[in-house]
């Protein structure tokens, strides 16, 4: 019993991390430019496929493919803030909304063509291919991994904003547009550079996962945007702290969710979301405005 | 002026033929062989195939082959592909638009079985044949052609008697007393189960059923469903993931080491090429697979021949749906030059019964059901130096008369183990 | 003359569907139907997001509690379509006043997210109830019974039922829009706490306007699971609520004929962009970030300012 109980919390510690590695920059740009990006799902999509070409030419090396990959995916995220985000801000919300969901079209059959419509099998990343035995039970390697980036990136983040000049201004722009321009910053050049890193998180998040999961296909991308969209709701809309907290709540649901309570899982979550919404819609961890 | 597709003389042979075949009389009346069915099929036969594009390589060489060799019965077999996208509005539309808009005479493909539930009132109206070429659930056949006579049905892929049914028997043999499950959370993966589960129970009577875990469509993280299998301890692991799931579940699993721990593990579909292929030297050895087709068997020279031809022209082994698309054609074809015309009707009914020799060997269309039945090996992994994948080595045929279930599908004496 | 353009145009619009059903051929029959069932889908819908302001994501559900409310009256009480489809809408109206109940606390991105999760939960439902809903399967061989002792099995002779339904929509969302209760709900868009101060309960007529548009998703329901016959669970999807929103936005969120236009081009569109190529969906959303980004007014914004102004000059000339 100890050993399951065990091996169904560090199930959900690492899926946890995986979705706050998403929903992070979905809620970061939430947070800041105000929009709900369905294409982060994207993001992390051609992330993992990025990933994977690059490392493919590069000799199989998986760490140049991260390092390259998801800032190819900064190019995409750019071009889609500049010349379309930009200009749908001051609109109503089905605009915003819809704006991303043409990209999530667009990309998604993209992926397809290039890549083809077939999931590809991808390999497992020297160093951390094995696993270690905890309780008895083999675990993988690469989760704990993916269990340390999580946290690092959560202080990496709150250390930005909270500690350096860029991240005052970040806040001051999400807080009050008006002022922050009244102020002398360059609030469109801010959303774009806001945007583009949030799109790296995305893409970080999938070109980690192509050897979490073991494979690439071409609708990865729309099973997670929803995972992260729960997420970013349970913690409060735009704030990473709920983000990171409902992801270890998620994770941790549907990992003993599915050892326990297998039939109903997913309606177990879309019911804490929408009672989250319900009795507190600043999120768990959020702060009344 | 003539009709388009037809020369004069095309009418002139058309009328001497029929003058030739009246004169000798009803013994010959129903001629067979190329110039007999010539005169009565007017313009190309035109197929409407929907499935997830990738599996339309089969297909695309049944087509070049026959249209090579003089077509059907000396039409052109023309074949237009829409993309399924495992949707059923889609599949309907793009059926309607097949038959109403382009002009099919047959439709083949269909990759989900609700799907092919939901075709089934359709087809009945549009009146058209279907081949069924991969959707894999017994109440198509069972119910739909069976007991509801929808009989433009027809399947040429192994249904999910081979995956539960046929499962069973190998299982039988083997030492495990405990099974447990990681299936697909829907119908398909229920019904597998369910199969396994009861024919396993009739042919031995002290097996046991653990745990069943489901995961629902489109699941990358399987470490919770992996878990659940091992705190059951079950001696067998048995798995209708398919596709990209049985990948990421494979590799997670091995992470996980329940491969050191369940020495039985039986995946109906784990033969699929896409699977072996994804996986490659990462597919452990000593796992029982099975599919709707495998391309080491049957081992004999027109198989072969095929697998040569197919690895030629597209650097890839043919898989399953590759071999039933091909097939498919062939079916056609046959159907078609037996009866002499394209029109549904006379090809329904030579396709009831019909008897055809195609890569995965004989296949005999069952009347009562319209299910082809044909044979399907499952086999235990291992490597092979001359294949970058693991293939079959120690191989198991359950003959297909022994695990089918039986009309009138009513009751136990219809499902096996059979008396003979 | 220009006065009565309007009722002129509805005139030759009712004489080219009631010729379509008389003499298409079968498949473009049935493309007209569900050009028909999405516009009365999101005709309803639009009542909803255009008029009172409210983006939801989880109409599906209620198309889906139509199709099923309609296609078990048919398999477990009696074949009579009338009363299967006011089953139907009776599921559909019972789903959404529960579930409108709490989503109409909130606005904006939180009603969206709520209605989101609502949505999902109906999906998740029927998905796993599979002794009532048939899982993935769906429910499957709804049969279409005499309506009122005509036959309807054929697709020519249903198309006339679609079709009827659909002038009903019309007729009842033009009278909606123009009444009292419309007024007050584009109020409640523009300014809610106006209305408030007014008297009126914003809450509760959000609510209405959310029953209501669930209602006419429920009909669109029920008549596309006889059109079908079978109920697919992915219709209470999110992927199926956001299509609604695609049509609206496509005709023109502001205007009354936008969910129609929006239908027709959505459908016919599609159907012709798969003739070409396999990659719809690449082709279709960058029509979508076109009309986005240049034509915010929506296929019909245009047009419908041209004819009212049209009329008002017409009106004016005969009163002076």
């Amino acid at each position: 019993m100890l050993e399951s109980l065990v091996h169904s919390c560090l199930a959900g510690l690492s899926t946890g991390m995986f979705i706050w590695l998403v929903a992070s920059g979905l809620t970061l740009i939430f947070g800041v430019l105000g929009v709900l990006n369905f294409a982060h799902g994207s993001f992390y999509m051609l992330g993992a496929y990025f990933c994977f070409t690059l490392l493919s030419l590069m000799g199989d090396n998986f760490w140049l493919g991260l390092a390259f990959g998801p800032l190819c995916v900064c190019i995409v995220g750019f071009v889609m803030e500049r010349y379309f985000l930009r200009y749908v801000y001051h609109l109503y919300l089905p605009y915003q909304l819809l704006l991303t969901f043409a990209f999530v079209l667009i990309f998604d059959d993209l992926v397809k063509l290039i890549w083809g419509a077939g999931s590809i099998g991808s390999p497992t990343v020297p160093g951390l291919a094995g696993s270690v035995l905890i309780t008895g039970r083999p675990f993988p390697t690469y989760s704990l991994f993916i269990m340390t980036v999580g946290p690092l990136l959560a202080l990496g983040l709150w250390l930005i904003l909270e500690k350096t000049w860029a991240g005052r201004i970040i806040r001051a722009a999400s807080s009050d547009r008006e002022m922050a321009a009244a102020l002398g910053v360059r609030v469109p050049a801010l959303y774009t550079a806001v945007f583009v890193f949030g799109t790296w998180l995305g893409a970080m998040g999938g070109g980690l996962a192509v050897p979490y999961v073991g494979l690439l296909t071409p609708g990865m991308g729309e099973t997670i945007i929803i995972d992260a969209f729960v997420v970013a709701v349970i913690g409060g809309l735009g704030s990473l702290k709920g983000a990171f907290l409902g992801a270890l709540i998620i994770g941790l649901l549907s990992s003993f969710g599915t050892r326990f309570i297998p039939t109903f899982d997913m309606f177990l979550t879309f019911i804490l979301m929408a009672v989250v919404l319900l009795w507190r819609p600043q999120g768990l961890f959020g702060e009344a405005s | 002026m003539a009709k388009k597709g037809m020369s004069r003389r095309d009418f002139v042979k058309a009328g001497l033929l029929t003058a030739a075949a009246t004169s000798l009389g009803p013994g010959v009346l129903k001629p067979t062989g190329l110039w007999a069915a010539q005169p009565k099929i007017k313009g190309p036969v035109k197929v409407g195939y929907q499935a997830i594009m990738f599996h339309k390589m089969g297909v695309d060489m049944a087509v070049d082959e026959i249209n090579a060799a003089g077509g059907i019965g000396g039409a052109k077999l023309v074949v237009e592909f829409r993309d399924s996208t495992l949707k059923k509005p889609q599949a309907i539309k793009n059926a309607r638009y097949f038959v109403d808009s382009w002009g099919a005479d047959f439709l083949g493909g269909v990759d989900s079985s609700g799907q092919a539930l939901a075709l089934a009132p359709v087809m009945a109206q549009l009146g058209k044949p279907l081949m069924v070429t991969h959707a894999a659930t017994e109440k198509l056949t069972e119910r739909e052609v069976f007991k509801k006579g929808i009989k433009e049905i027809f399947r040429i892929s192994t249904p999910v008697y081979q995956d539960g049914n046929a499962a069973a028997f190998v299982a039988k043999e083997l030492p495990a007393k405990s099974w447990a499950t990681i299936s697909p959370k829907y119908e398909y993966g229920y019904t597998c189960w369910a199969m396994f589960k009861d024919t396993l129970g009739k042919l031995k009577p002290d097996a046991k059923f653990l745990t069943q875990s489901w995961a629902p469509f489109g699941t990358t993280d399987f470490r919770a469903h992996i878990n659940t299998i091992l705190d059951a301890k079950p001696d067998g692991l048995y798995s209708v993931e398919w596709a990209g799931e049985l990948i990421a579940m494979m590799k997670q699993a091995a992470q996980a080491g329940l491969f050191k721990q369940i020495k039985h593990v039986m995946l109906p579909v784990g033969g699929a090429m896409d699977v072996l292929e994804g996986l490659g030297s990462e597919m452990p050895d000593n796992i029982w697979i099975s599919g709707r087709y495998f391309f080491m068997y049957p081992d004999d020279a027109r198989n072969k021949k095929w697998v040569a031809a197919f690895h030629k022209r597209w650097n890839h082994y043919p898989a399953y749906v590759s071999e039933t698309g091909y097939s498919a054609m062939y079916a056609f074809k046959k159907a078609v030059e037996a009866s002499g015309s394209k029109e549904a009707k006379p090809v329904i009914e030579a396709l009831e019964g019909m008897v055809m020799e195609s890569p995965a060997g004989k296949r005999v269309f069952r009347k009562a059901d319209h299910q082809a039945m044909y044979s399907v090996p499952w086999g235990l992994t291992t490597s092979n130096p001359k294949y970058p994948f693991k293939v079959m080595g120690k191989m198991v045929v359950i003959p297909a008369k022994a695990c089918f279930n039986r009309p009138p599908f009513e009751g136990e004496s219809c499902k096996p183990p059979f008396k003979s | 003359m220009g006065r009565y353009l309007p009722h002129l145009i509805v005139g030759l619009l009712g004489l080219v569907f009631v010729a379509i059903g008389l003499f298409a051929g079968r498949f473009v029959l049935y493309l007209t139907m569900r050009v028909m069932l999405l516009s009365i889908f999101a005709l309803g819908y639009n009542l909803l997001l255009g008029r009172t302001g409210l983006l939801s994501f989880g109409h599906g559900a209620f198309y889906a509690a139509g199709s099923y409310g309609m296609a078990l009256f048919y398999l477990h009480v009696s074949s009579d379509p009338l009363l299967g489809i006011i089953a139907g809408l009776a599921l559909a109206a019972f789903t959404a006043l529960i579930i409108g109940f709490f989503c109409v606390r909130h606005t904006e991105i939180y009603f969206a997210m709520l209605t989101l999760a609502f949505g999902m939960m109906v999906f998740s439902l029927i998905w796993n109830l599979r002794d009532i809903t048939g899982g993935d399967d769906g429910l499957v061989g709804i049969g279409r019974g005499p309506l009122l002792g005509f036959s309807i099995a054929k697709d020519s002779q249903y198309y006339f039922l679609v079709l009827f339904c659909f002038a009903l929509t019309v007729w009842l969302i033009h009278r909606i829009r123009s009444s009292a209760f419309g007024l007050i709900l584009a109020g409640i868009r523009e300014n809610p706490q106006r209305t408030s101060f007014a008297g009126l309960s914003v809450k509760g007529y959000r609510l209405a306007a959310f029953v209501i548009s669930a209602v006419f998703a429920g009909l669109a329901g029920s008549l596309g699971a006889m059109l079908e016959s079978n109920t697919d669970p992915f219709s209470a999807h999110w992927t199926h609520s956001a299509e609604p929103v695609l049509v609206s936005l496509i005709g023109g969120l502001q205007t009354f004929s936008g969910p129609i236009a929006g239908s027709v081009i959505f459908v016919v569109l599609r159907e012709t962009i798969e003739r070409f190529t396999q990659n719809w969906m690449l082709w279709f959303g960058m029509i979508l970030l076109v009309i986005i980004m240049g034509f915010r007014g929506g296929a019909m914004g245009a047009p419908e300012r041209l004819l009212r102004r049209i009329v008002r000059k017409s009106r004016e000339e005969g009163a002076s």
